[in-house]
């Protein structure tokens, strides 16, 4: 069900437009941080994606080098965006983006208003952070919460004094 | 996590009036059942719904089960009310405000948990953000049971705490409500599972011989347990 | 595509407060988050201004179970009945939406008669859901409709009806688990089908009361009519789907856009309407409960024979595993799209997900607060928050 590899047209203007040159089977294609927002906005005002579908978050915690002179694995940020066409034979555009820690991910706001929300808890719950978000707070959490609970290494019991 | 329970004998005061009156003691025993009698006919409800519970809750205030035959009222607020059935998930952050408006509900009071997150968390009770269960930081009367429980188990909960609070008044009342705990056999499992080398070599050789009737050994993975309850040495006795 | 919709004042959400006229004596007010008509446990700060309100900053997150977290640590087919608590309201969606994305990213085929089995209980669930809805909204809007709680009360009797059909089939009246990775668990009984005929037919036909008191109730009317307009193009930026886009306007429906289950077999007729205020989201909810009493008499004498799962019953649960792959499925619930993002294998072995997210089509609902609630009163506040049908379960997962 990941559209955006079945329709010819989103395929075309990522090859194109985009710089994108690996296309998964299993997997949407990983576009480039600089193309976030003029694909969004492409896929918006050219193939008629206008309604927002979501965003996702992941976290892939670092690994160290098993010996020394090999390189570990950096701690890496991933995150999957998607729009949906309206109508009949409503398809789905899929992409994602691949961020280093600490790296600001652009923000859709200024084109999805949907993405204040999705945005604003993928932030309070993977820690992603992303720039040009009008109100960059927590969403589900306590605003006084320590630390990011979908991250891999945040363990699930965490204690929360009193309550635990 | 203890609760402190504070001040739970409550004394009304129209009974310091009376004791204080001459002759007014024979009255007292009287006006006693009639106030037990109001009091276990009209628990007006606060409904702490948060979720799936209060579904179910309001499906007891609801047409079929009808809890207004038992003098149970709704009310939003908690001023009004007797009692505070906690009906879903209580997370860190809703927590203190649970508190709050029990706080805020007058003495006499009562509180229901209803349902397994209410009682326990449930399966959330080990995730940061799960209160697990509410009689951590609540004087719990009566636990519900269930996931959620179906809205004559809430029915039935309430006719407990209507006995349980004429026993108080009558001052029979001894134990406190304790979480239910599990059955012996609920907690562990009766015969030893198929890994286990205390297992049973029979029992083990015929659920195999059964399921190759069937023709499922494979698919249920016997054959390598099959081996490997073979290749597992006897257990070493502690007595000679 | 165009939109033929009465066009909507959208406030701006991050007004800073401070330069409000600078005389205005600004009062706030916290609704929730314990409050009866927030549907659960949400809270909005208003800013009021009289009774006008200037500003809205909404709150969810007091139910915020971890559910993706727990999700994490599950195996594939031990999830089921813990993603049945998320829309408590329509527990089968659920189900079949998580199931959904397992089975495309195992590659498991779904007999027919499954399909035909889980098509006919979506739909039975979407009317529960919005009998539910109805009757809530009756309480929201107090003496409005019918007076207190009378819709309530009618409306929780023909749910019953429903659920009591549920129970026949999965021995559960609330919280089914019946659907899992390839098919369905259970099947239904000898004469369901006649229980089912009976029951729509008593639904149908009480849904027309319903209808008269929505239409012809000048209370109601007066306090929906014009009241929190979500407009198209909004409601699309904001990802709104389900009743409120097709409220505002605009014809979508996964249903017939996207077909899934058996609805490629079905003629499924949207309701749309094109004011998109409260009482055209009242409207449209009525409507899909006539068309799924449709689609249900339809299919239900048309079940075709056969296994209703793919993979031979076993006693142990179908072990599931998933090495690789990213998928998402989705399906029309009551409220919307309702799709789940799976991220598999990573460092867990393929016997559970990487990483799991839940698209709740009530938390992008919610998120039309702040552009909705500026200019409105208090008590329109209710009357929207109520045509929103937002389930928190859902909204904060």
């Amino acid at each position: 069900m990941i559209g955006v590899v079945h329709d010819e047209r989103v395929v075309s203007l990522l090859r194109d437009r985009f710089e994108v040159a690996g296309f998964p089977d299993d997997a949407p294609p990983l576009v480039g941080a600089a193309h976030h927002l003029a694909l969004a906005r492409a896929l918006r005002d050219e193939l008629q994606f206008r309604l927002f579908g979501f965003v996702v978050a992941s976290h892939w915690p670092g690994k160290p080098a098993k010996k020394e002179g090999e390189s570990g694995v950096a701690e890496a940020f991933e995150l999957a965006y998607g729009l949906r066409s309206i109508g009949k034979g409503s398809g789905l555009a899929v992409w994602r983006l691949c961020l280093a820690a600490g790296e600001h991910a652009p923000s859709l706001v200024e084109l999805f208003a949907g993405a204040d929300w999705q945005e604003r808890e993928q932030f309070d719950l993977v820690g992603v952070r992303f720039k040009g978000h009008p109100d960059l707070r927590r969403l589900m959490m306590p605003e006084d919460w320590e630390g990011f609970p979908l991250r891999r290494d945040y363990p699930i019991n965490t204690p929360c004094p009193p309550w635990r | 996590m203890a609760v402190d329970e504070g001040e739970r004998s409550f004394r009304h005061p129209l009974f310091e009036f009376m004791a204080r009156m001459p002759g007014l003691d024979v009255a007292t025993t009287t006006v006693d059942k009639l106030l037990t009698w109001g009091t276990t006919n009209s628990l007006w409800m606060f409904p702490m719904a948060t979720s799936c519970c209060g579904i179910e809750f309001m499906a007891a205030a609801a047409s079929r089960v009808d809890l207004d035959r038992m003098g149970t009222i709704l009310r939003g607020t908690p001023r009004h009310c007797d009692v505070m059935v906690v009906a879903g998930t209580i997370t860190v952050k809703m927590a203190p405000r649970v508190k709050k408006l029990w706080e805020q509900m007058p003495e006499p009071k009562w509180c229901v948990a209803m349902g397994s997150c209410a009682i326990s968390g449930d399966f959330y009770r080990d995730i940061y953000a799960v209160v697990p269960g509410i009689d951590t930081f609540l004087p719990v009367d009566v636990y519900v049971p269930g996931c959620p429980p179906n809205p004559e188990e809430l029915m039935h909960g309430l006719l407990r705490l209507q006995e349980k609070v004429r026993l108080v008044r009558a001052g029979k009342w001894s134990d406190q409500e304790s979480r239910p705990a599990p059955h012996e056999h609920l907690r562990a499992p009766s015969i030893p599972r198929l890994t286990d080398p205390d297992r049973d070599k029979d029992l083990s050789a015929q659920q195999v011989a059964s399921a190759d009737g069937l023709g499922f050994a494979d698919e249920m993975n016997l054959v390598k347990i099959r081996t490997a309850t073979r290749s597992t040495p006897p257990k070493t006795e502690e007595d000679p | 595509m165009k939109f033929s919709t009465a066009t909507a004042t959208v406030a701006d959400p991050y007004l800073d407060i401070s330069t409000y006229e600078a005389d205005a004596d600004l009062m706030v007010l916290n609704l929730g988050p314990q409050h009866p008509s927030t549907h659960g446990v949400f809270r909005i700060k208003l800013y009021l201004d009289g009774e006008v309100i200037v500003k809205a900053v909404p709150y969810p997150g007091f139910l915020h179970r971890g559910v993706e977290k727990l999700c994490e640590k599950l195996t594939y087919t031990m999830m089921t009945p813990i993603i049945d608590k998320n829309d408590y309201l329509s527990p089968m969606m659920n189900e079949q939406a998580i199931n959904m994305a397992f089975e495309d990213l195992h590659g498991s085929a779904v007999p027919r008669r499954a399909k035909y089995l889980r098509t006919i209980f979506a739909e039975l669930q979407r009317v529960a859901s919005h009998l539910v809805w109805l009757g809530t909204f009756g309480v929201d809007l107090g003496g409005a409709l019918g007076g207190g709680t009378t819709l309530f009360m009618h409306c929780f009797r023909e749910r019953e009806m429903i659920l009591d059909l549920f129970e026949e089939v999965t021995g559960c009246r609330f919280h089914y688990n019946t659907h899992m990775v390839g098919g369905n668990r259970h099947d239904i009984p000898a004469k369901w089908a006649k229980g089912v005929h009976r029951v729509i037919g008593v639904i149908a036909e009480r849904i027309d009361e319903y209808e008269i008191l929505l239409t012809s109730n000048k209370m109601f009317v007066d306090r929906t009519k014009g009241v929190g307009v979500i407009d198209a193009e909004l409601a699309l930026s904001l990802g709104i789907t389900g009743p409120i886009l097709r409220a505002a306007g605009v014809d979508h429906d996964l249903r017939r856009d996207a077909p899934y289950h058996a609805y490629d077999e079905v003629d499924v007729r949207v309701a749309v309407e094109t004011a998109g205020d409260c009482q055209a989201r009242a409207i449209v909810r009525i409507l899909e409960m006539r068309e799924s009493l449709r689609i249900v008499g339809e299919l239900i004498d048309n079940v075709p024979e056969g296994p209703i799962n793919g993979y031979r019953p076993t006693k142990t649960p179908l072990q599931v595993k998933i090495t690789k792959g990213q998928g998402y499925a989705c399906l029309e619930g009551p409220r919307g799209e309702l799709g789940t993002y799976v991220i598999a294998g990573g460092d867990n072995r393929g016997a559970s997900p990487y990483r799991l997210k839940i698209r709740s089509p009530s938390l992008h609902a919610m998120s039309c607060l702040p552009y909705v609630l500026p200019g409105l009163t208090v008590s329109d506040t209710i009357a929207t928050f109520g045509s929103l049908d937002p389930v928190m379960g859902e909204v904060d997962r």
